[in-house]
């Protein structure tokens, strides 16, 4: 097999080179400057910041919650809606295609005001509910057109051949198609992982008591903006580094057979 | 050899503007202060403009007109006109509404800013408008009359304000939720996704008489030992505008004109 295809999605965070394990490299700067700096001004000014990190901890919690399980649920409905989206059957795929048009045209914030207002009016979710559900529903569609695009990005002669070798369809997608899919769409899908990621500080709105709303309580209380919010970036940034680093690693496993 | 040479020196370079931006930050913030106390000093302004999170009612909202109206506007319309400044409405999302004053985006807030001792240590207030309590609302159906009633269910108030305060340190709930607006505080309880709401007396009366009186019920003051008052809140040491709206209040309140607007709005 010669090289893998790439799909290339320029947005969102860059996730780190897996061959590149070198000492000064983008992200290496960027954890050991965070750190750095989290811990300089623990140590120089631990009056605010060792109070304003203990307030900020369940925040970094729940915010924790909200990303691993959106993330989970969102692959999941990703998944499915890609398969529909590349299937033969017309009613299927303009299922899938509708919804994913729809998610994709409504601003998160909105989505969430939708679930957790509007529609509370008729069922009463919880708040950190209501958050999954809008995150997974809205990442899902996005993640839809990633395994979408990998799937339909797999030579064709690929499922010429597992068809010819007698493999049914649902085998040539799942034994033949989607395992090399996995692999091109490892990248892109990892850079929704950090998107959602971020995109969690929108669930403060619905009064979620996340890492955002935890930093503008301790704001509001105490007027120390520059401080909470330094603080508050901070802490999203070392943790989007650290998930970042995770696919990139990822990454390198599942292609350690690719020859270059 | 020379690679890692030229990467050891940006490295370097990086890590020491990432010291400076994190140093000067500090030192900004401070050299601030004194620039702005600069501009303060400025004559008099003619327009003061005022910051209100008109999501307030009736103290300040804004009507199908998109404009700011509410008590608190009508007594800073009638306070101006009674000290010769003119009086414009921004509105401003409450949370964060003291840094932007803080920073001069605006010369005062009104906005039913109760007068703490926390806040006048970073703003200063004008002489009290009018006492407020902290009011409990529950639900319709609700057994509960204070907040040990409610102990094990979930309570909300509006971020930063004094009401969130109340409950901020009472042991027992099962959460406390902190919303950006009183409106969606009210909201989730009509919802039943949270048990009460402790608000300002004025919003609760509201809420409870007009928007959701077949939904929501007060269900007690919330007693303290010292009256809360709310005020104007200028910028520390704006001595100008603080005068300004000072001797309108004065006259306001000295010729009957306060209490005919507190009639008209049917406040107590």
């Amino acid at each position: 097999m010669t090289e893998s295809r790439k799909i290339d999605v320029g947005e969102g965070a860059a996730i780190p080179n897996k061959n590149d394990w070198g000492l000064f490299n983008a992200w290496m700067i960027s954890i050991v400057g965070a750190i750095v700096a989290i811990i300089y001004l623990l140590v120089v000014h631990p009056n605010p910041y060792m109070r304003l990190l203990t307030y900020l901890g369940d925040g970094i919690v729940i915010t924790f919650e909200v990303t691993v399980t959106s993330i989970i649920c969102a692959c999941a409905i990703g998944l499915i809606t890609g398969l529909g989206r590349v299937s033969k059957n017309k009613a299927i795929n303009l299922v899938a295609s509708t919804y994913v048009e729809i998610i994709r045209g409504i601003p998160l914030l909105v989505q969430l005001f939708y679930i957790y207002y509007a529609l509370g009016r008729f069922l009463n979710v919880h708040d950190l509910t209501a958050a999954i559900i809008a995150m997974s529903v809205c990442y899902g569609a996005y993640m839809g057109e990633v395994f979408r695009a990998g799937i339909t990005a797999i030579d064709k002669g690929q499922s010429e051949a597992a068809r010819s070798l007698g493999f049914n369809g649902k085998q040539t997608m799942f034994l033949v198609m989607l395992p090399q899919a996995w692999r091109t769409i490892l990248p892109p899908v990892g850079n929704e992982f950090i998107a959602l990621l971020k995109d969690t500080s929108l669930v403060s709105i619905l009064a979620v008591s996340d890492l955002l709303r935890r930093g503008r309580e301790f704001s509001s209380e105490t007027f120390l903006y520059f401080e909470t919010y330094t603080m508050v970036a901070l802490v999203y940034l070392v943790i989007t580094l650290l998930l970042s680093k995770g696919v990139s690693i990822m990454e390198a496993r599942l292609s350690h057979y690719v020859r270059r | 050899m020379k690679r890692l040479f030229k990467s050891i020196v940006i490295a370097a370079a990086m890590s020491a503007l990432a010291l400076t931006v994190v140093g000067c930050g500090k030192k900004e913030e401070k050299a601030a202060e004194p620039a702005a106390n600069a501009t303060a000093a400025a004559p008099a302004p003619k327009t003061i403009v005022f910051a209100s999170d008109a999501t307030y009612p009736p103290m300040q909202y804004t009507n199908d007109q998109k404009e700011i109206v509410g008590f608190e506007v009508d007594v800073i319309k009638a306070a101006a006109e009674k000290a010769g400044f003119k009086a414009e409405f921004k509105n401003v999302a409450w949370d964060g509404i003291f840094a932007g004053l803080a920073t001069g985006k605006y010369d005062a807030i009104s906005s039913s800013v109760s007068i703490t001792e926390e806040r006048k240590a970073t703003m200063d207030f004008s002489d009290p408008i009018m006492p407020i309590e902290q009011i409990l609302v529950v639900a319709k159906d609700s057994k509960a009359t204070d907040l040990a009633g409610l102990k094990g269910k979930s309570i909300g108030a509006q971020i930063g304000t004094t009401s969130y305060l109340v409950v901020k340190d009472v042991k027992g709930f099962k959460a406390i939720k902190t919303y950006d607006e009183v409106g969606l505080a009210m909201e989730d309880l009509v919802k039943g996704s949270i048990q009460g709401v402790v608000a300002d007396s004025p919003v609760a009366v509201e809420y409870t008489t007009k928007k959701y009186s077949d939904k929501i019920k007060i269900a007690g003051v919330l007693k303290s030992d010292k009256v809360e008052n709310i005020g104007i809140a200028v910028k520390k040491d704006n001595k100008e505008v603080l005068d300004l709206i000072n001797k309108g209040l004065a006259a306001i309140k000295a010729d009957g004109t306060f209490d005919k607007i507190k009639e008209q709005h049917q406040m107590k």
